[in-house]
C-alpha cells in the first residue's frame, strides 16, 4: 500500500509538471485549477504515507532507477525523514488551496503556468530530496530544488529589486551545495560508499573538518548567521505563496539534513554542541533586533525565520551537548524540543505568509506603515494573522509555546553539567533566547497592531476588501492546527511513546475555557451591559484621523534606542550656511544609514576580493597565441616532472 | 481554587495599603483601605463606551487579561500547597501566561488609533522584553537553589528548609523586588497614579476602557501585583504556608499571608516615596541591577 | 567560639550586601548617594571584621573594625560632605569607555574571572571555604573600584573609586590573617593615593580631566612670563 502510495504522489507532481510546461505558452485557468487540485491531492497522498509511517514506525524503501555501478536513485525513509516529509507535504497543501486563489492575481498566463510547473517540481524534490539514501541523491534533489526555487524568485522579474535578490540567492545556493558536495566526498573517502549511514572510525581532525562544512553547507541554506543575508531578500522579492514554502519547508530541510547527519552518522563532540548553541543564540538575537526595525512585511517575516531556525539550533546544540554528557532524557527533551519547533514553525510561519500576501494583494504594498484598519474589511484574515501572531510570540497554549517550553525546561534543567564555565554558558544562553522570546512578542504586536488595528494610513488600504475564499482556506487549515498541535501536545506526545516533563496543555486550555465561560456569566450578571460608541480620546481634539495614530517606526523606537549599539544607525548631517559665523542656515543635507554589518564588513569585501580575482585570471586568458603555447609548453613540462617524481 | 478566591479578593486591599502608605509619607490622610473596592464597585454600574476605531480586540481583551491572570493564580500557592497536577505550577507556563495578558493588552492599546495606547503598547512591550531576561534568571536561580522547576514543589522546600539565611536569598530577593516594582508599574518605572505623559507605560493602555472592562482591567492589575507579591513572600518567608488542607491551619496561613504582605506593601509604598521616576532610558540601568544581583547567585551557587 | 555555621552564614550575607554597594556605586550618579553608599560599604566591612573577630578571638580584628568604622565610615565621609557643600557639582553624568550597563556586565564577568583563577591555586593554602569566598569578593570588589576610576571623568568620583579599591584590598586582606601584611599593602596603595592628591592639590577637587589640559596651559604661562 505504501509504494502505491509513493508512487503515485510522485507520478502526480511529475505529470503536473510536464503538462504545465506544455500548456506553458496558452494554458488557462481551467488547467491551472486543475493541476493544483492535483498537486493537492498528491501533498495528501504523500501526507498520508508519512503519518502512516510516523505513527507506526516502521520504514520504507523504494529503489527507482540505477544510474551506474555507484550511483543510484534509491530513497529509505525512517521515522525521522517521514516527519520532514510531512511537513513538506502539509505545508505544501495548505499552500495549494491558497495558490488557487492567489495565482490569479499574478503576471502573465505563461508566467502563472511557469509558476504551478516549478512549484511542483519544487515540492516533488524536496520531498525526495528528505527520502533520499545515498547522498548522490540527496545532492541531485537538492540542486533540482535550489534551481526550481531561483526560477520561483525570478517570477517578477521586470523589476530590478527582484534580480539582484535572486543573483544573490543564487550564488549563496551553490556555495551551500559546493560545502556539501565537499563534505559528502570527504565521507566518500573515508567510507567507501555514498550511502547515508553511521560513519565510524576517522580521525579527529577529518571528522571537524566534515562537521565544519555540512555546518555551513547546510547552514547557508538554513539562514544561520552570519550566512543569511540572502533570506530577507529572496523571501520579500517572491510571491507570497512561494516565499510561505520557501520559509516554512525549505529551510527546515536544511535542518532535515543536520539533523540527520549528526544524529545518525556522525558521532558528534561536546565542542559541537558549544559551537552549535552560540550559532543558534547568536542567529536567534540578532535575527530578532533588525527585525524590529523592518517595515516590509516580508522582510520582517523572513527575519523571523532566521530567529526560529536559531532557535531550532539551540535546541540542537542543546542536545549534543547533553548527548556528551550521557544525559540521554535531557537530551532528547531538547531534540524533540528543536524539531516539534521545526513542525511549528513551519506551519505557524507559512500561515503568516500566507495571509501577508492576502494583504499585499489588497493593499498593493509591502509597507506596513501604509497599512491599517484591515480587521475591519478582512476579518477572517485579521484573526488568522492574529492567531500566527500569538503561535510565533509563544504564548500558551497555542503551539509556539509548547516547543520554546520545552527548550526552557532542557536550559532550566542543565545545572546538573558539572563544568562551571558550560554552566555559565549555557545560563547566558538561556537569558538571550528569553530575550529574543520577548522581543518576538513585541515585534508581532507591532506588526498585527500596525497592519491590522485603528484606522487605515493610506488610500488603498482604505479600499482593500476580503480575499476569496481559498485564500482564506487554506491558511485556515494551518490555523486549526496549530490550536490543535499546542492544546493535545501531550496527549500526542505520550501516544508515540515520548513522556517529557511538559504541562498537559488540554488541561490548560480546558481551565482557561471554564474560567473564561465563568467570567463571562459573572460579567453578564453582575455588570452593566449597554454600551455605545463614540470617539476616541485626543485629548481635546475633536477630529481624529490617521496622522495621529502611532507609526511602526515610532513603535519600535525605544527598543531601537536601548540596542542602539547593535544598530549603529550613522547620522549624516551637512549643512551649509550663508555667512562665515554659521548662522543663516541655507542648505543642508541628512543621511540616516543603519550599519549593514554582515553587508559591509563580510560580504561586500569577500565579494570584491573574488571579483579581483576572477578578473585576474580572466585577464590571462585574453592574450594572443604565442602566450597559450607557452601554456601549454608550461603544463607539458610539469606534468613529464610530476610523473617522474611520483612513479 | 480556595488560593484563586483569597487572592481575587484580597488585591484591591493591597493596592489601597500601598495608595495609603504614599499618602502618609505626602503628609496627606489618604484615600479609605476600602476605597478600591468601591471604586471597582462604582464602575461596574457603568456603561461600556467604544471608540469607532476599534475591533473585537478591544472587546476581548479584558476577558482574556482577568482569565489569563486567574488562570497563573492557581500556579501560586499563597494559602495552601496543593498537590502536583498535570503540570500546574510550572513555572514558565506562570510567566507566559503574564505575558499573554500583557500581549493583549498592547494590542488593544493600539487598536483605538490614539497616540497614547500607541505609546503605551511600545513602552510596555520594550521593558517587558528587556526585563524578561531578569525574570527567567531570577527564576533559574530559585530552581538551582531549590532543585526544581515548579512552583508548588520550590514553597514545599522553601517550606521545609530555612533559606532565610542563605545570601542567595537575599540576593534573589533583591531581584524579586524590582522585578515587582517593574511588573506592577511602580515608581521609579511607571507612576500608577496618573495616566498622561509622565506615565506612558501601563496607565495609557487602560485609557480607552471603560465601565466594566476598565474594572476587569483594574482587577487583573492587581490581581497580577498580588502574585509577585505573594512569590517573594512565600520564597523568603514561608512561615504559615501549609500543604494540609485543614480548616485552622489555613485560617493561620490566612492572617500569616494577610501579616507578611501588608508589610510587603508598606515598604513597596515607602520605596516609592523616597524615589522619584527615573528618565526613560536609564531604566535599563535598573534590570542590569536586578540582573547583576540574580547572575551574582548563579555563581555563588557555583562558589559552593 | 561560637557555633560555627551562623557566623559563616552572617558573613556571607554581609558579601553578599557588601557586593551590592559595589554594584551601585558603579552605576549611581549621585554624588551624596556615592558618599552614603561608600559608607554603608565600610559598615558593612567593619562588621565582616567583627564577626571574624567572634570566631577566631584574634584582637587585631577587632581593632581593625573599630578602626574602620572611625575612619571609613564616619570621617571619610563628614569630610568628604563639608568639601561637597562647597562644590557646584551635583552630579556626575559623564561616562567613559563604558556605560553603567557595560560596567555592569563587566563586573559579574571579573567575579567570575577572579573566582576561576582563584580556585586554581587558593584551595592548597587554605581549605576554608570562606577564606575562597572572601578573597573573591575581596578582589572583585578592587577591581571594580578601580573600574570606576577609569569610567569616570570626574576627580572627586575617582577619588571614591580609589577609597572603594582600597575598601576591598582590606577585605582581601582581612582572610590572610597577618597584621604587617596588610599594613604592608595598604601602604602600597597609599602610594597611589598621593599621586592622586597632588593632583586634586593642583587642580580642585571639583576639576575633572577634561580640564587638565586648560590649566596645565595656564600654569606654563606662569612659568614663562
Amino acid at each position: 500500500m505504501m509504494n502505491l502510495l509513493f508512487i503515485c504522489g510522485l507520478c502526480v507532481f511529475l505529470g503536473i509538471t510536464l503538462a504545465q510546461m506544455i500548456f506553458a505558452a496558452g494554458g488557462s485557468a481551467v488547467t491551472r485549477r486543475f493541476s493544483l487540485w492535483a498537486m493537492l491531492g498528491a501533498n495528501l497522498l504523500f501526507l498520508a504515507f508519512s503519518l502512516i509511517i510516523v505513527l507506526r514506525n516502521t520504514t520504507f524503501s523504494y529503489d527507482l532507477y540505477q544510474l551506474s555501478d555507484t550511483l543510484r536513485f534509491s530513497f529509505s525513509v525512517d521515522r525521522l525523514a517521514a516527519y520532514f516529509m510531512m511537513i513538506i507535504s502539509l505545508v505544501s497543501a495548505a499552500v495549494c488551496l491558497y495558490s488557487l486563489g492567489y495565482i490569479e492575481h499574478q503576471g502573465s498566463d505563461t508566467g502563472k503556468n511557469f509558476l504551478v510547473a516549478t512549484m511542483s517540481l519544487f515540492i516533488l524534490s524536496m520531498l525526495l530530496l528528505v527520502a533520499a539514501d545515498n547522498t548522490f541523491c540527496l545532492l541531485f534533489f537538492w540542486e533540482t530544488m535550489s534551481l526550481t526555487s531561483f526560477f520561483m524568485v525570478l517570477f517578477e522579474r521586470e523589476k530590478a529589486d527582484t534580480r539582484k535578490s535572486a543573483m544573490f540567492y543564487f550564488v549563496m545556493t551553490q556555495m551551500s551545495t559546493t560545502f556539501l558536495m565537499f563534505a559528502f566526498i570527504a565521507i566518500y573517502h573515508v567510507t567507501g560508499s555514498f550511502d547515508i549511514t553511521a560513519v565510524t572510525g576517522v580521525s579527529p581532525f577529518l571528522k571537524a573538518v566534515i562537521f565544519l562544512s555540512l555546518f555551513i553547507g547546510f547552514g547557508i541554506k538554513a539562514g544561520v548567521m552570519p550566512f543569511h543575508k540572502w533570506l530577507p531578500y529572496a523571501h520579500s522579492a517572491s510571491p507570497s505563496n512561494i516565499s510561505a514554502l520557501m520559509s516554512g519547508v525549505m529551510i527546515k530541510v536544511a535542518i532535515y539534513g543536520l539533523v540527520r547527519y549528526l544524529v545518525f552518522v556522525l558521532s558528534p563532540d561536546r565542542w559541537w554542541g558549544v559551537m552549535i548553541l552560540i550559532f543558534g543564540t547568536f542567529s536567534a538575537l540578532l535575527g530578532v533586533i533588525y527585525a524590529l526595525k523592518e517595515h516590509d512585511i516580508k522582510k520582517l517575516l523572513a527575519y523571523h525565520s532566521i530567529e526560529n531556525i536559531g532557535i531550532i539550533l539551540i535546541g540542537i546544540g542543546l542536545y549534543l551537548i547533553f548527548q556528551s554528557y550521557g544525559f540521554t532524557d535531557l537530551a532528547m527533551l531538547a531534540l524533540i524540543g528543536s524539531l516539534f519547533h521545526t513542525l511549528n514553525h513551519a506551519l505557524f510561519k507559512s500561515l503568516l505568509f500566507l495571509t501577508t500576501g492576502s494583504v499585499v494583494n489588497e493593499t498593493g504594498t509591502r509597507n506596513i506603515e501604509k497599512m491599517g484598519g484591515l480587521i475591519k474589511v478582512m476579518p477572517y484574515t485579521g484573526v488568522l494573522f492574529l492567531i500566527g501572531s500569538i503561535s510565533i510570540a509563544a504564548l500558551p497554549p497555542f503551539n509556539g509555546f509548547v516547543s520554546e517550553l520545552m527548550i526552557f525546561q532542557a536550559f532550566l534543567q542543565s545545572s546538573i553539567i558539572s563544568n562551571p564555565f558550560l554552566k555559565i554558558l549555557l545560563f547566558l544562553g538561556l537569558s538571550l533566547f528569553a530575550l529574543t522570546s520577548a522581543l518576538a512578542a513585541a515585534c508581532f504586536v507591532k506588526a498585527f497592531g500596525i497592519i491590522f488595528l485603528a484606522t487605515p494610513r493610506s488610500e488603498e488600504a482604505k479600499k482593500a476588501k476580503e480575499v476569496s475564499w481559498y485564500m482564506i482556506a487554506g491558511p485556515a487549515v494551518i490555523a486549526a492546527l496549530c490550536m490543535l498541535l499546542g492544546i493535545f501536545s501531550f496527549q500526542l506526545f505520550s501516544s508515540q511513546g515520548f513522556i517529557l516533563p511538559i504541562p498537559n496543555m488540554m488541561f490548560i486550555g480546558l481551565t482557561l475555557v471554564v474560567t473564561l465561560g465563568l467570567v463571562w456569566l459573572l460579567m453578564r450578571m453582575i455588570s452593566n451591559r449597554t454600551t455605545r460608541t463614540s470617539e476616541t480620546w485626543g485629548c481635546g481634539i475633536t477630529s481624529q484621523n490617521s496622522k495621529m495614530e502611532y507609526t511602526a517606526s515610532g513603535f519600535s523606537e525605544p527598543i531601537l534606542t536601548i540596542f542602539r549599539p547593535i544598530y549603529r544607525t550613522r547620522k549624516n548631517v551637512e549643512r551649509t550656511y550663508h555667512d562665515g559665523g554659521k548662522s543663516i542656515f541655507k542648505d543642508g543635507t541628512a543621511e540616516i544609514q543603519t550599519f549593514k554589518l554582515f553587508e559591509e564588513r563580510i560580504y561586500l569585501p569577500v565579494a570584491h576580493f573574488v571579483l579581483r580575482l576572477s578578473t585576474y585570471v580572466s585577464n590571462l586568458h585574453d592574450v594572443d597565441l604565442d602566450t597559450y603555447i607557452l601554456y601549454s609548453f608550461g603544463a607539458v613540462v610539469i606534468l613529464i616532472l610530476a610523473i617522474g617524481w611520483l612513479v | 481554587m480556595l488560593n484563586t478566591a483569597f487572592i481575587v479578593l484580597i488585591s484591591p486591599l493591597f493596592v489601597s495599603l500601598i495608595k495609603k502608605v504614599k499618602a502618609f509619607t505626602q503628609g496627606r490622610q489618604g484615600p479609605p483601605l476600602l476605597q478600591t473596592y468601591y471604586i471597582l464597585v462604582k464602575l461596574l454600574k457603568k456603561e461600556r463606551v467604544y471608540s469607532n476605531n476599534t475591533s473585537l480586540i478591544i472587546r476581548i481583551t479584558p476577558y482574556i487579561n482577568v482569565v489569563c491572570v486567574i488562570v497563573a493564580s492557581l500556579f501560586v500557592p499563597v494559602v495552601y500547597i496543593p498537590g502536583l497536577f498535570a503540570g500546574f505550577g510550572n513555572v514558565i507556563l506562570f510567566l507566559y501566561l503574564l505575558v499573554c495578558a500583557k500581549f493583549f493588552m498592547a494590542l488593544a492599546g493600539l487598536d483605538a488609533g490614539s497616540t497614547f495606547g500607541g505609546m503605551g503598547s511600545s513602552r510596555e512591550m520594550t521593558f517587558s522584553a528587556v526585563i524578561e531576561p531578569v525574570i527567567i534568571i531570577v527564576f533559574a536561580a530559585l530552581g538551582l537553589l531549590l532543585k526544581t522547576t515548579n512552583l508548588y514543589e520550590m514553597f514545599a522546600m522553601s517550606l521545609k528548609s530555612s533559606l532565610l539565611i542563605n545570601p542567595s536569598t537575599l540576593l534573589i530577593s533583591l531581584s524579586l523586588f524590582i522585578i515587582l516594582i517593574v511588573e506592577s508599574s511602580r515608581i521609579p518605572v511607571d507612576n500608577p497614579e496618573t495616566h498622561l505623559e509622565l506615565t506612558m507605560i501601563h496607565e495609557t493602555m487602560l485609557l480607552e476602557y471603560s465601565g466594566p472592562d476598565l474594572a476587569m482591567m483594574e482587577m487583573a492589575h492587581a490581581v497580577k501585583q498580588t502574585l509577585l507579591m505573594a512569590v517573594l513572600i512565600n520564597v523568603l518567608f514561608p512561615w504559615g504556608l501549609t500543604a494540609a488542607p485543614d480548616v485552622l491551619t489555613i485560617a493561620i496561613s490566612l492572617t500569616a499571608f494577610i501579616a507578611k504582605a501588608a508589610i510587603l506593601a508598606v515598604a513597596v509604598g515607602i520605596f516609592e516615596s523616597l524615589f522619584a521616576k527615573s528618565r526613560l532610558f536609564r531604566l535599563p540601568n535598573l534590570f542590569m541591577l536586578a540582573f547583576f544581583f540574580s547572575f551574582s547567585t548563579i555563581l555563588f551557587e557555583l562558589l559552593k | 567560639m561560637m557555633n560555627l555555621p551562623i557566623p559563616d552564614d552572617i558573613t556571607k550575607i554581609l558579601f553578599v550586601l557588601v557586593l551590592a554597594t559595589a554594584a551601585l556605586i558603579v552605576t549611581v550618579r549621585t554624588l551624596t548617594s556615592l558618599l552614603n553608599i561608600y559608607s554603608i560599604q565600610s559598615w558593612f566591612i567593619a562588621a565582616v571584621a567583627f564577626v571574624l573577630y567572634l570566631k577566631n578571638g584574634s584582637v587585631v580584628l577587632l581593632l581593625l573594625a573599630i578602626l574602620t568604622v572611625a575612619s571609613k565610615a564616619f570621617m571619610v565621609p563628614y569630610v568628604m560632605r563639608r568639601i561637597q557643600k562647597s562644590m557646584h557639582l551635583k552630579r556626575d553624568l559623564e561616562f567613559r569607555y563604558l556605560t553603567p550597563i557595560g560596567s555592569i556586565l563587566v563586573g559579574t564577568a571579573m567575579i567570575f574571572l577572579v573566582y576561576w583563577s582563584f580556585s586554581k591555586f587558593l584551595p592548597e593554602l587554605s581549605s576554608d571555604e570562606l577564606f575562597i569566598f572572601g578573597a573573591v569578593i575581596g578582589v572583585s570588589l578592587a577591581l571594580m573600584g578601580m573600574m570606576v576610576i577609569f569610567t569616570r571623568k570626574r576627580m572627586i568620583t575617582k577619588i571614591l573609586g580609589y577609597l572603594t579599591m582600597e575598601n576591598g584590598v582590606l577585605l582581601f586582606s582581612l582572610f590572610i590573617a597577618e597584621l604587617p601584611f596588610i599594613i604592608e599593602l595598604l601602604i602600597v596603595i597609599d602610594l597611589v593615593m598621593l599621586i592622586v592628591l597632588a593632583t586634586v592639590l593642583a587642580f580642585g577637587i571639583d576639576s575633572s580631566i577634561d580640564e587638565f589640559h586648560t590649566k596645565l596651559n595656564s600654569f606654563t604661562m606662569w612659568f614663562k612670563e
